[in-house]
């Protein structure tokens, strides 16, 4: 596994005497497109094993656990996250892991996990990722959940905008999600005049955008390109001449597209994320992410945050570490208390499993580079 | 859209011109396939982000002793790691490949994975006939086409261009007519690595410093070494024309999976016809 990064974070909160340890995995995209996601991921899990370990460990029935978190990188990438998950379940005998964000990498993995009973708390968004399992639970909203919230959004506050452009990723998660925006904006009334994918490995959309510009389209919606990505789009489509309005709905981080993008034509792309910024929360959790990771705090870092403290929390309810009282205690807690607000189960009508987490999502602009919050969006 | 073509294939013809020629060129000298080579432009990047943000420098400072710093970083890897392995291209791919691996993961441990931005020192666009040039994309352009005739200029018009060129064609003879081969490579792998130092330097304010962004550049420079024909110079500036050309005009019509696809089509069709590439030696 030419690209493969170990880190097994065995942290002790000096507590007197031996500990059992209990392993959890990460499997993310740590490096290249996508790293903004998966560093999140593992930051957020770490700093809640961590506070656990230094309130004394996890409490599972009679036995004291200290949370180990082993990662591994799986590059977006379908092989490596085999890999990493063969490597967890195997050798680091691992039995709840956090990820993948890919949802390639994630139905690479899915029918080994359900096989072996092994729980995945996922960030990944295609619809299949839920359906006809039992140990997947989906621990941050999709375009599913919010589309119809932010398309509504986009009718009532830009009242100027009819042509859509729809741009997004080509592997599972894009088609996935640009299905969904394209019905959403297509039921709402607008006009989708151009729909393109591209490569996550690609910097040039010169090519793509003089096409889709080409349709004159009044928004562009950048779905669930990465951040980086989306910032590079922006900055090449107002390089193009184009002078409409951009939305995120999917996966947004500020500081990430600003940098890219600049901070004048990133004004006013609009987004969605689990947590506002410069909150007490968002600012707590970023200095301890900061201690962990060369990368800047988004909101994958509390969405992870809120979905570790969840599990551990049922593993203590249920007082057990078996996989099927776990998910009985995960299913049976809504609703629960995350950093920033309640969440509930849901998902039944459209995945067949209550595995998916509903929780508050805010929309944030970009206002001077720093995100701004503007409303909130209601989940479906 | 199809002034808006013509300027998308000119720009990116320059900059794969530039990118690929540091890399035919040592191959053509040293016998040597580089795969390092996206590395050394990464090193030009970073270069450009440590001058501007812990030095204070302006980017057209900064720009230059990018590829000094690549330059002289190539001649290092040279003397230290490629040395040995002049001619042997099996044994240079692997040594270059751990390099690479090397290089990439000490940037990523000190400057961590995200892209880092770099100072435009151009933003905004001309439009002209209908078309809009990208300010920034237009002067990594012509700055590639300088150092395009640059380096042919010193290629044919100088004399150590003279005795890369004998060294290339015969180095047994060369070393006859008292050309050294051990001076020449080193300077035909600093060149070759400064002029990746200065493509990674002029990338960066286009789509910032990241340290992953030295494979798609390997990527493109082979693919358009591999369809001029290895070692080849005026092959890869043919081959770098053809590509960019059919990459943004597949894109345009259809979408840049199908154009990805049709760019290998095209070096596999090429490669059927004339093994050596369009421009190679048979």
């Amino acid at each position: 596994m030419a690209a493969l990064t170990c880190s097994a974070l065995a942290l002790s909160a000096g507590v007197a005497q031996a500990q059992d340890v209990l392993r959890v995995g990460v499997i993310g995209p740590l490096t290249g497109g996508g790293a903004a996601w998966g560093l999140g991921l593992d930051g957020g899990v770490k700093i809640a094993a961590q506070e656990i370990n230094q309130d004394g460990g996890l409490k599972v029935g009679d036995d004291t656990y200290t949370i180990e978190v082993v990662s591994y990188d799986d590059q977006y990438k379908a092989a490596e996250a085999l890999t990493a998950a063969n490597r967890l379940m195997g050798p680091d005998d691992v039995r709840f892991i956090f990820g993948p964000i890919g949802s390639a990498s994630l139905l690479a993995i899915k029918p080994m996990t359900e096989r072996e009973g092994v729980q995945l708390y996922t960030g990944a968004w295609a619809a299949d990722v839920l359906k006809d399992s039992e140990y997947v639970f989906r621990v941050g909203p999709t375009t599913q959940e919010f589309a119809p919230s932010t398309v509504q959004w986009v009718k009532e506050n830009k009242p100027d905008v009819q042509r859509i452009g729809l741009i997004a990723a080509n592997d599972e998660t894009g088609w996935n999600s640009q299905k969904i925006q394209a019905n959403a904006y297509s039921e709402a009334g607008f006009d989708v005049v151009t729909t393109e994918f591209f490569e996550r490995t690609q910097n040039d959309f010169s090519a793509i955008l003089t096409k889709m510009l080409a349709q004159d389209p009044d928004n562009i919606e950048l779905d669930t390109a990465a951040p980086r990505t989306a910032g590079l789009i922006v900055r090449q489509a107002r390089d193009l001449g184009y002078t409409g309005s951009f939305t995120k709905f999917g996966g947004f981080d500020v500081d990430e597209l600003v940098k890219a993008a600049g901070k004048q034509y990133a004004e006013g792309v609009v987004g969605i994320t689990m947590a506002a910024p410069d909150t007490e929360v968002w600012n707590r959790l970023g200095d301890e992410f900061a201690k962990l990771h060369k990368a800047e705090m988004n909101d994958y870092v509390v969405m992870f945050y809120d979905a570790a403290n969840l599990v551990f929390s049922a593993m203590e309810n249920a007082g057990s570490l078996d996989s099927d009282d776990v998910v009985a205690a995960l299913e049976s807690s809504a609703p629960f208390e995350g950093s920033v607000g309640t969440m509930t189960w849901g998902g039944g009508e459209a995945y067949g499993v209550d595995h998916q987490i509903y929780r508050s999502v805010v929309m944030v602009e970009i206002q001077d580079g720093a995100g701004v919050v503007i409303g909130e969006a209601k989940l479906n | 859209m199809l002034q808006q073509f013509l300027v998308v294939a000119g720009l990116s013809s320059a900059t794969y011109m530039l990118t690929a020629l540091g890399f035919t060129l040592i191959f053509g000298i040293m016998r040597v396939v580089n795969f390092a080579h996206g590395e050394f432009l990464l090193i030009g990047a970073y270069t450009v982000f440590v001058a501007q943000y812990n030095l204070g420098l302006d980017y057209m400072i900064a720009l230059p002793l990018a590829a000094v710093v690549a330059g002289g970083f190539g001649i290092i890897a040279e003397r230290l790691v490629f040395r040995r392995f002049t001619g042997d291209e099996t044994g240079g791919m692997i040594v270059a490949l751990a390099l690479a691996i090397t290089i990439k993961g000490a940037v990523t441990i000190i400057w961590g994975v995200d892209s880092q931005p770099i100072d435009r020192p151009f933003s905004g666009s001309f439009q002209i006939a209908g078309a809009f040039i990208p300010k920034d994309q237009l002067f990594a352009a012509v700055m590639a086409l300088v150092l395009v005739a640059g380096t042919y200029w010193l290629l044919n018009h100088t004399r150590l261009g003279l005795a890369m060129r004998a060294v290339a064609q015969a180095p047994d003879v060369a070393r006859l007519q008292g050309i050294t081969p051990w001076k020449t490579y080193p300077a035909a792998f600093a060149i070759g690595c400064a002029l990746a130092g200065f493509a990674g330097a002029l990338a960066a304010p286009i789509y910032g410093a990241e340290p992953n962004m030295g494979e798609a550049a390997l990527m493109k420079a082979f693919i358009v070494v591999v369809l001029g024909g290895l070692g080849s110079i005026p092959g890869a500036l043919l081959a770098a024309v053809l590509l960019a050309t059919i990459e943004a005009g597949i894109s345009i019509l259809f979408n840049s999976s199908i154009a990805a696809l049709a760019s290998f089509l095209v070096v596999i069709v090429v490669l059927l016809v004339r093994p050596a590439g369009i421009l190679g030696r048979t």
